[in-house]
């Protein structure tokens, strides 16, 4: 540029007055093409990369092996579900495994291929019918003060509680390097699992899908569990011959439904996060509207008269709030309100919205949408998480059938749904991810219905 | 009687020779400046000429120049003696006699009174006070380094633990703290062109719970837009989980933005 201006011999005051123009002309058509900075926060850049060492075995018990190995799989699974880390495979690992503090050598662990800066490791006993676990975590990359913390575990020995430890262990290590995200690999799940079709019953699960077992054995078909906040009670709807679905309360001390003053035709229970109010939809009235009640199903009071109003969440945060689907506009679309049912506000602007979730931190609510429903429009039901305050959305899972039912883990940051592939009910099954979408992987089997992730 | 007087000096008329001579010694004299002029029998150089050779000057580089050798001095002579004579020592103070002391004087009669040495009591001692110094009681006076750089799509942040000990024993703690503000920083809050690569410094406190309080800015990058998206970054996070130690820790952090 500069040289051919040269060549025109303009005088050197002007040459440079030209040649600066140019560079400002092309300075500002690269400013105007220079990419705005990404809105999505990358979360794998930031990853911590950590290692999770076999445990030693200190033990000379039998049983020591096979609860060991259960352990350190759970151990891994967890780490790995919590999407916060970037987990060193278990082939990259060094060979050596060190049971205290003094045994490893950190740089053998932070040096590559496993470029660890965090190692967590220890030895796993079973003695004298107990299991003893000491787990350490080290940060390999601080030389001077390497322990970040120690911690033992003493239980009746058995498989369970071997995944127990583990649980509770990958919590601790998910609490310290997360900055303050509470773990969630001792939350559980409550589901439907449909057995024939006259009889869905409730059951629950590990977060990670292990350890499946029924909670009710009603014998009738029930629906959407919602476990209450402190996992003493868990609230439902079920099919009574005379009433139709209406609400009922199982209490998960006692092992047996306890009075709930649901009425007939109700259904779709909520709990707000204090455990001090119940939302519900009941026809009460004529036709279904939002109510709201105690635990118990007294002082009852109906908040919504437009008709069609359904499947109530409150936002979790406040209390103050509650999102709902309601068919006043023809199809059912997604609405929040203030608690006391003023302020109304459509959320999506089309479509066929269904079962929303408010998330924990009250900045969003998941929500299953078939955003082109109707004959000619081929449209695939999908969760989609939406910002409440800007009524953004993204869509989080593709082309995998018919989704439904998202509900948040108690940490904000995993969704499990149910996922059922041709949109045929029985082959359902409870799946999981993270809120951006990835790491889907799937709980159970077919058969498994209506998820609900208890609050912690 | 008609006479013709006709004066004529008794010597003769001697003028005109003089003038003749006087005439021809001249034209003689231009003929040998012309003649000299034209033949040149002196062949002297003539600056200017128009020869080629004549009148250029050469000028020949030289590793040094030929100057005369130095001259060695001469020892003998007075006048150049390159060392200088030392002065002359100043002549000795002439040795005085001490006064006599008064008691080498004998007097007759007087006598010294011997008179036992008092010892002056110690002032009591009373506790000082030690100044209030300006610093630092903790950690060492060098420079602060960032405890931890951490960089993302929006730039990087800087982040610096005000107490330097407390920073070394719990790093992992501070990594923790960076990533979730990283994670809050929305960079699109920023003015793209206006905060260009500039920074802005905040300083805030983490309560023992974890939650951050405090949050100023301590130097601003001159891009509004930059500081306040710094701010709400901060002011998004809940909690960075209990402090592993301490009732309060003091944090400085450094957001500078160039999206990459």
């Amino acid at each position: 540029m500069v040289l051919r201006m040269r060549s025109l011999h303009l005088p050197h005051g002007l040459e440079r007055l030209a040649a600066l123009t140019c560079f400002a002309l092309l300075a500002s058509a690269a400013l105007a093409q220079d990419p705005f900075p990404q809105l999505h926060q990358d979360i794998s850049n930031n990853r911590i990369r950590i290692a999770a060492a076999d445990f030693k075995p200190a033990g000379s018990d039998s049983a020591t092996s096979a609860e060991k190995h259960t352990f350190d799989t759970v151990l891994f699974s967890d780490l790995q579900n919590a999407g916060i880390f970037d987990l060193v495979s278990k082939s990259m690992v060094p060979a050596a495994t060190p049971g205290y503090p003094a045994e490893i050598n950190l740089a053998q662990w932070s040096s590559a291929p496993t470029s660890a800066s965090m190692v967590a490791f220890g030895n796993f006993a079973v003695q004298g019918g107990h299991v003893i676990v000491n787990g350490f975590l080290d940060d390999a990359k601080n030389t001077q003060f390497p322990q970040v913390f120690a911690k033992q575990y003493n239980e009746v020995a058995s498989d369970d509680s071997a995944r127990q430890i583990a649980h509770r262990f990958a919590d601790e290590i998910i609490f310290r390097l997360g900055g303050g995200i509470n773990g969630i690999a001792e939350s559980k799940i409550y589901y439907i699992k449909i057995n024939g079709a006259n009889e869905k019953e409730i059951w629950e699960m590990d977060y990670d899908g292990a350890n499946q077992h029924p909670v009710t054995h009603l014998g009738t078909i029930s629906m959407s569990p919602r476990v209450s906040p402190d996992n003493s009670r868990v609230a439902f709807s079920a099919l009574d011959l005379r009433a139709g679905f209406t609400v009922k309360m199982y209490s998960l001390l006692l092992g047996r439904a306890v009075a709930f003053n649901g009425g007939s035709n109700s259904g779709a229970p909520a709990w707000s996060s204090d455990g001090s109010q119940l939302a519900f939809s009941s026809s009460r009235s004529g036709h279904p509207e939002i109510w709201v009640s105690d635990p118990e199903g007294r002082i009852a009071h109906e908040i919504t008269n437009f008709g069609s109003d359904t499947s109530p969440t409150w936002n979790p945060k406040t209390n103050a709030q509650i999102g709902f689907i309601s068919g006043r506009s023809h199809l059912p679309q997604l609405y929040i309100m203030e608690s006391d049912g003023s302020g109304v506000q459509r959320m999506t602007d089309g479509g066929y919205a269904s079962s929303p979730s408010w998330s924990p931190n009250g900045q969003f609510i998941a929500f299953a949408w078939d955003r082109k429903y109707g004959p000619g429009a081929p449209g695939g039901q999908d969760i989609y998480v939406m910002e409440v305050a800007s009524k953004r959305w993204i869509q989080l899972t593709h082309d995998e059938g018919r989704c439904d039912f998202p509900t948040w883990s108690p940490d904000g940051r995993h969704i499990a749904y149910a996922s059922s592939a041709g949109g045929r009910a029985a082959n359902s099954r409870i799946m999981t991810m993270l809120v951006d979408g990835t790491q889907k992987h799937a709980l159970t089997g077919s058969g498994a219905d209506m998820p609900n992730w208890s609050w912690k | 009687m008609a006479q013709a007087l006709t004066i004529r000096p008794p010597g003769g008329d001697k003028f005109g020779s003089g003038l003749t001579l006087a005439i021809i010694l001249h034209i003689a004299i231009a003929a040998a400046i012309v003649t000299a002029a034209v033949v040149n029998p002196f062949n002297l150089d003539r600056w200017g000429g128009h020869e080629s050779t004549e009148g250029a000057i050469q000028a020949s580089m030289v590793d040094a120049l030929p100057l005369p050798p130095k001259a060695v001095p001469v020892e003998k002579s007075v006048l150049v003696q390159p060392d200088v004579s030392p002065a002359p020592a100043p002549p000795p103070k002439e040795a005085t006699a001490a006064p006599p002391k008064e008691t080498d004087m004998l007097i007759k009669g007087k006598t010294t009174p011997k008179t036992a040495k008092v010892e002056a009591p110690a002032p009591p001692k009373h506790v000082q006070p030690t100044p209030e110094t300006t610093k630092a009681t903790t950690g060492s006076t060098a420079t602060q380094i960032p405890q931890s750089i951490v960089q993302n799509s929006k730039g990087q942040a800087a982040l610096t633990v005000q107490d330097h000990v407390f920073g070394q024993r719990y790093a992992y703690y501070f990594d923790a703290v960076q990533r979730k503000i990283g994670e809050n920083w929305l960079g699109q809050e920023a003015d793209p062109r206006a905060s260009m690569g500039k920074s802005v410094k905040l300083i805030f406190d983490i309560n023992r719970d974890g939650t951050p309080s405090n949050i100023r800015v301590e130097v601003p990058s001159g891009s509004p837009t930059l500081d306040l998206s710094a701010v709400h970054a901060l002011q998004r996070v809940d909690t960075f989980g209990p402090l592993p130690a301490g009732n309060k820790q003091t944090l400085e952090d450094t957001f500078t933005y160039h999206p990459q």
